[in-house]
């Protein structure tokens, strides 16, 4: 509606300007960019001189880069040397014999498949209770969202802190003091992962209760009242009203949770540096795989691969999530 | 009969008062869980080596010390993190509120061919994590030879598709009649943004520029691959580094820890309600 160019406003427009109405031939030009003055013309203008470069800028940053490393991964590119040769499916092949590849993959499923119903659940329990008009609301909405804010790397080392090996760090205080054996969080293959799957729900927890929160406060209070009047318990408002409603938040939740998982990098990274540094390899991850491949050993093509298979697998987990929760 | 109504709406007040009792303290147990490893970090900061690696911790310090803090500068040069930080996200931001405030502007008002197909474009990108392709951005920047570099750092932070769909799907609800009538005041294209979109459209403008700041001022893999010396670090490589290096100094990393979340802290108290807002509304993706 707003690009239809009425006559009456071109001639208001560019007399207000007090420029003289030029008598512009009925062509493909002026068609194409309009009268001076016109709105068609502004507006022709503002797309050339404010949209385009927008545009330019978003499709260079974010769209041609994903088929660029699909490129990529079908070549030797590295960082060592110019130049870059096709090598066909040569890295995808190296994949499936590169142990250490496997293990990442392996675990960032792991990671994906523990973490994310975790924090949908926990999140959604905990925005049920908070949304019952409490008086400190805004207290507790601070204690839950400050972990999410707070950038990654220090809560990650104060978390390392925590899992200290012996009896300096204070979850095995904590162990110890109620009379479990010490446990080497960071050290011990098998538990070391689940060290830092706790640590990233308590991380990302916040932002989940936050979002369901917001999408409960949304619902009606006079669809809860009918209910309610028709002798509804709150287990059955919750079942019959707020969880259906929330329906399209829980699938949104579960599809950015995924995707935030899959691409986890920065506490695997920091909980794998410095003491134990075999428990770093164990836990690695596909987004730490990358960063190995590609930015330590200079690996261009071959870290692209990695990073054409976390693209691939998001999307399928995508797609996935959505056929099964947008059943009906 | 006439009592009956009474002790019906009695009774369920009555067990309603012991569950709000319950359901509070159930949530105060769960959020002083989420908060203490950080409250922990900071008593650490304050106490003194030796009580740092005692058998018998305490959450309060015994004596309370500056030393972990007063050190901080002699090992890292904390102040410049927070300078480029500071740089990197502001810089970002700028770009982002113009160019999300343009395209946006142009998704909901213009009406050309394909931008239906640019805008599902737009959204697509959403969704797809930045940690997949950063080796492509890097092989750009590298190019461009902004390795190590202010520019470098910023250039992938400076298009946000969420902010471009986000105020997108703001600015429809602007009525035309508010632009056309811009218009016809001879308002330019940038004279309606101004005085039109700017200030109808100003909550969500502020959701978008709190939103990416918070996410470029955590950003951590992309300006780790990129800034390769001490004077390009942000807050979080600053503090990644010195932790690798005095590893064993737990007073002082958590000084320093307490002191890379101070500034997204202090944010977060003061802009509490916008942000939760905005990263409720927008899904807090930067990218």
């Amino acid at each position: 509606m707003t690009s239809k160019i009425e006559p009456r406003s071109n001639e208001s427009l560019s007399s207000d300007r007090g420029a003289p109405v030029e008598r512009a031939p009925v062509g493909v030009l002026s068609r194409l960019i309009g009268r001076p003055g016109s709105v068609r013309r502004e507006q022709r203008k503002f797309l050339l001189i404010a949209f385009v470069p927008v545009i330019a800028l978003f499709l260079i940053i974010r769209v041609i880069p994903i088929g660029w490393l699909l490129g990529l991964s079908f070549t030797n590119s590295s960082l060592k040397r110019s130049g870059a040769r096709f090598v066909g499916m040569q890295n995808y092949a190296r994949l499936l014999d590169d142990s250490q590849f496997i293990l990442s993959f392996k675990n960032t499923m792991e990671f994906v498949i523990i973490s994310v119903p975790l924090v949908i659940i926990l999140g959604l329990l905990i925005a049920l209770l908070m949304n019952r008009k409490l008086r400190f609301e805004g207290f507790y909405q601070i204690l839950f969202f400050l972990p999410f804010i707070i950038s990654t790397v220090p809560v990650a080392i104060v978390w390392k802190w925590i899992y200290a090996p012996g009896t300096v760090g204070l979850a095995n205080y904590l162990l110890m003091s109620v009379g479990l054996p010490r446990v080497g969080w960071l050290s011990d293959p098998k538990i070391t992962l689940f060290a830092v799957i706790i640590m990233y729900v308590w991380k990302n927890l916040g932002y989940y209760v936050v979002v369901f929160l917001v999408g409960l406060k949304s619902i009606p209070g006079e669809l809860r009242d009918a209910a309610q009047v028709d002798g509804a318990s709150s287990k059955q408002v919750t079942r019959y009203i707020d969880l259906p409603l929330l329906r399209p938040l829980i699938l949104f939740g579960t599809i950015y949770a995924t995707i935030a998982a899959m691409a986890v990098f920065t506490i695997v990274y920091v909980m794998s540096q410095g003491t134990d540094v075999s428990a770093g390899t164990q836990i690695s991850v596909l987004a730490m795989q990358i960063y190995q491949e590609g930015f330590v050993y200079g690996n261009m093509g071959y870290a692209s691969a990695i990073a054409a298979v976390l693209f691939v697998a998001s999307l399928l987990f995508i797609v996935i999530q959505f056929r099964a929760l947008n059943r009906e | 009969m006439s009592t009956n109504p009474i002790r019906i709406n009695l009774r369920p007040m009555h067990r309603f008062k012991w569950e709000r009792l319950l359901l509070n303290m159930v949530l105060l147990a769960a959020g002083l869980i989420m908060i203490f490893p950080l409250l922990w970090a900071v008593m650490t900061s304050f106490k003194p080596s030796i009580e740092i690696v005692s058998h018998t911790p305490s959450i309060l310090p015994q004596t309370w010390t500056l030393e972990n803090y007063v050190k901080i500068p002699n090992i890292a040069p904390f102040a410049r993190f927070f300078f480029n930080s500071l740089i990197i996200s502001g810089v970002s931001t700028i770009f982002v509120v113009a160019g999300s405030v343009t395209a946006g502007y142009v998704f909901a008002k213009y009406h050309f061919r394909g931008r239906d197909v640019l805008l599902l474009l737009v959204i697509a990108t959403i969704i797809i994590p930045m940690e997949s392709y950063v080796i492509p951005l890097f092989l750009t920047i590298n190019t461009f030879g902004w390795v190590n570099s202010y520019a470098g750092i910023i250039y992938p932070t400076i298009i946000m598709s969420t902010g471009i769909f986000f105020l997108r799907q703001s600015i429809v609800s602007v009525p035309d009649e508010l632009i056309a009538a811009a218009r016809i005041d001879g308002c330019s294209e940038f004279g309606v943004l101004r005085h039109v979109i700017f200030p109808t459209s100003s909550s969500a403008i502020a959701a978008i520029a709190i939103v990416n700041w918070v996410f470029t001022w955590g950003l951590f893999l992309w300006p780790l691959i990129v800034a390769s010396s001490a004077n390009m670090f942000t807050m979080e490589i600053g503090l990644m580094y010195f932790q690798r290096e005095y590893i064993v100094d737990y007073g002082g990393t958590m000084a320093a820890t307490v002191v890379t979340m101070i500034p997204i802290v202090i944010f977060f108290l003061i802009f509490r309600r916008r942000i939760i807002e905005g990263i409720a509304t927008t899904g807090m993706k930067g990218v």
